[in-house]
């Protein structure tokens, strides 16, 4: 495809997914808006997941820490310093989580794999468990109500289509960055740290201050996507920092297709159909959609690693050669 | 703090060390034989508890249930190793990530069976009262998971440094693939270990239960935070680091709870940062988890 056609495309799905909310609107319920926005979102978080997990090979099982932390920073600096600005209270949003993501990066860039994954669950879950009882400052497990609006100037975006052109906005600036940073040179050293991290070093990287700005970089957006959240329900749970939303975004990224920036996208549709559309089809008294997320995640880790676009490429590949 | 305030706390920080031992020593075992975290090892203590509530409900008695829940447990694990993790038998990155897949669908099962309302769990009779201790009363159930933390240490120690099983176990931990070489069926080894860790962590549900309740959430927190608290610190892999990360971890989690309240997690986060940072090994551990 020519690249002035692709860029024509790519623009014309931005500005279809963008207005979703109004040209929707005859046929679309409300909840759909709603779905999707939290499917955004979700997709934001995983892209930014996918960054560690994909990427440089970081398998993080933390990155709700930093996701709640940009979630408080938003409520609490909306509520304490008594703005409603936008620039303001997302600003706080990504300064706290980035960081919080300094700070526990500095720990754990120093291991890899396995360890890199158990030191990251368990680092992320004592900084949940501090938002959690730490009731004067977050509201424990109250959580945190009350988060101002989003406001630019005196253009109010708590209404809710605004807040989902919002959150639309934001996830096409991510993935284009996302796009962008894997074909940069920094995105191919990541590439590279993850494929031989000696040899990287032999070639003059200094690699661990690029497993670190990655985890930083990573932790960042994640604030953002959690600051995106805070401002939809207008409330941050506990739970956006635990265990718990750290699998979630875990579980998205390798269901799509890590290392992808199709994956996390189509994962986050994946995962979102069935947390809230699922339900709605099954008995209420039944709530087992962790366990059908479980069992997929379980089937993809054992018989499809590279997700769905991995499945999506090998049946490309299948028919072309027919 | 009074001193019998701290001679109180103290022990009670001990008998959390115990609980601590009995959670993270199979999680241990597990890695040191199979290089696997197994990430659902919270959801397993989770359910021994739980297996544990309907033992108790059904037969009246706790003794029974600290038999039944590990034998649940042991024979879950038994089944779950040959029909998932040797699947992708040396690719543990991939094993672990089945666990967190595997610990997703017990806990939503446990909360679809047993209903996810706080429950509780009573100590057995004559272990419910308390006793006079130096100026001061305490719970006797909490002096009885101290000395039953300590037996257990002992008795795994003996089984490693006595018996066939032990040799087996420490010549697996050290290259399990020769062991196989050599004509041990591994397979068997594995499923057996991986068994033995799951069955632990369903005994420290069990043990846990009287003094922490039964509840959702408890799969994480205590669950499989502090096993890894405790293995990180000690040093994976070992029996001593095992031991050596639960008697740091109990008392500084209670002292800091006291002393902190709301942040006593930072207490915990501290230590974790200092062991990476001085001695990446864990205290008494091998394995490097850091550079």
């Amino acid at each position: 495809m020519r690249p002035f056609l692709r860029w024509a495309l790519v623009a014309a799905a931005a500005a279809a997914l963008v207005t979703f909310p109004y040209w929707s609107a005859p046929w679309a319920s409300r909840f759909a808006t709603t779905v999707v926005r939290d499917a955004l979102i979700l997709a934001i978080f995983a892209l930014s997941l996918d960054l560690l997990v994909g990427r440089a090979g970081m398998p993080s099982l933390g990155h709700a820490a930093f996701f709640g932390a940009g979630a408080y920073a938003a409520g609490i600096a909306s509520q304490r310093l008594a703005t409603d600005q936008l620039p303001v209270t997302l600003g706080a949003a990504a300064l706290v989580a980035a960081l919080l993501a300094l700070l526990i990066g500095v720990l754990v860039v120093r291991s890899e794999g396995i360890f890199f994954l158990m030191l990251t669950l368990a680092l992320a879950q004592i900084v949940f468990a501090i938002a959690f009882q730490w009731t004067a400052v977050t509201g424990g497990s109250n959580g945190l109500a009350g988060v101002g609006r989003p406001m630019l100037a005196s253009l109010d975006f708590s209404a809710p289509d605004l807040m989902y052109v919002l959150v639309a906005v934001t996830f096409v600036l991510v993935a284009l960055a996302v796009w962008g940073l894997a074909r940069s040179t920094y995105g191919r050293a990541l590439i590279g740290v993850r494929e031989n991290e000696r040899r990287m070093r032999a070639l003059g990287y200094d690699t661990a201050r690029l497993r670190l700005s990655a985890f930083v970089l990573a932790g960042t957006i994640a604030g953002i996507a959690g600051a995106l959240s805070a401002y939809s329900t207008r409330f941050v749970s506990a739970q956006d920092a635990g265990l718990g939303n750290s699998v979630r975004a875990f579980v998205t990224v390798l269901v799509g297709g890590a290392g992808t920036l199709g994956g996390p996208i189509l994962g986050s549709a994946l995962v979102s159909l069935i947390e809230r559309v699922v339900p709605s089809l099954l008995p209420t008294d039944l709530r087992i959609s962790d366990a059908i997320l479980g069992i997929i995640f379980i089937a993809f880790v054992l018989f499809a690693r590279q997700g769905m676009v991995g499945l999506g490429r090998f049946a490309l590949l299948r028919v072309s050669r027919r | 703090m009074t001193a019998e305030l701290v001679f109180q706390q103290a022990l009670n920080g001990l008998s959390f060390g115990a609980l601590l031992f009995i959670l993270a020593s199979g999680l241990s075992l597990v890695f040191g034989m199979m290089d696997v975290v197994n990430l659902a090892h919270g959801a397993f203590y989770m359910l021994g508890a739980y297996v544990a509530l309907s033992v108790v409900q059904l037969t009246g008695s706790f003794w029974l249930a600290m038999l039944a829940a590990p034998f649940a447990l042991g024979l879950l694990g038994f089944a779950l190793e040959p029909l998932l993790l040797r699947r992708l038998r040396g690719r543990h990155l991939d094993q672990v990530l089945l666990t967190i897949g595997v610990s997703l669908v017990i806990v939503d099962v446990i909360g679809q069976v047993w209903g996810r309302e706080v429950r509780s769990l009573s100590a057995p009779a004559g272990l419910d009262g308390s006793v006079a201790l130096i100026g001061g009363v305490y719970p006797v159930y909490r002096l009885f998971v101290m000395a039953f933390g300590v037996a257990l240490a002992v008795a795994m120690a003996l089984v490693y440094r006595r018996t066939k099983i032990g040799m087996l176990i420490r010549a697996g931990v050290e290259d399990a693939e020769m062991l196989g070489a050599l004509g041990v069926n591994t397979n068997r080894l594995f499923a057996s270990t991986f068994a033995t860790g799951a069955a632990l962590a369903g005994l420290a549900g069990v043990i846990a239960a009287p003094v922490f309740g039964v509840q959702p959430g408890m799969d994480t927190d205590p669950g499989l935070l502090y096993s890894l608290v405790v293995v990180v610190v000690g040093g994976l892999g070992t029996l001593s680091g095992a031991v050596a990360g639960s008697v740091l971890v109990g008392p500084a989690d209670t002292f800091g709870k006291v002393l902190f309240q709301d942040v006593a997690l930072a207490v915990i986060f501290a230590i974790v940062a200092l062991v990476l940072l001085l001695k990446p090994t864990g205290l008494l551990g091998r394995i490097r988890i850091a550079r």
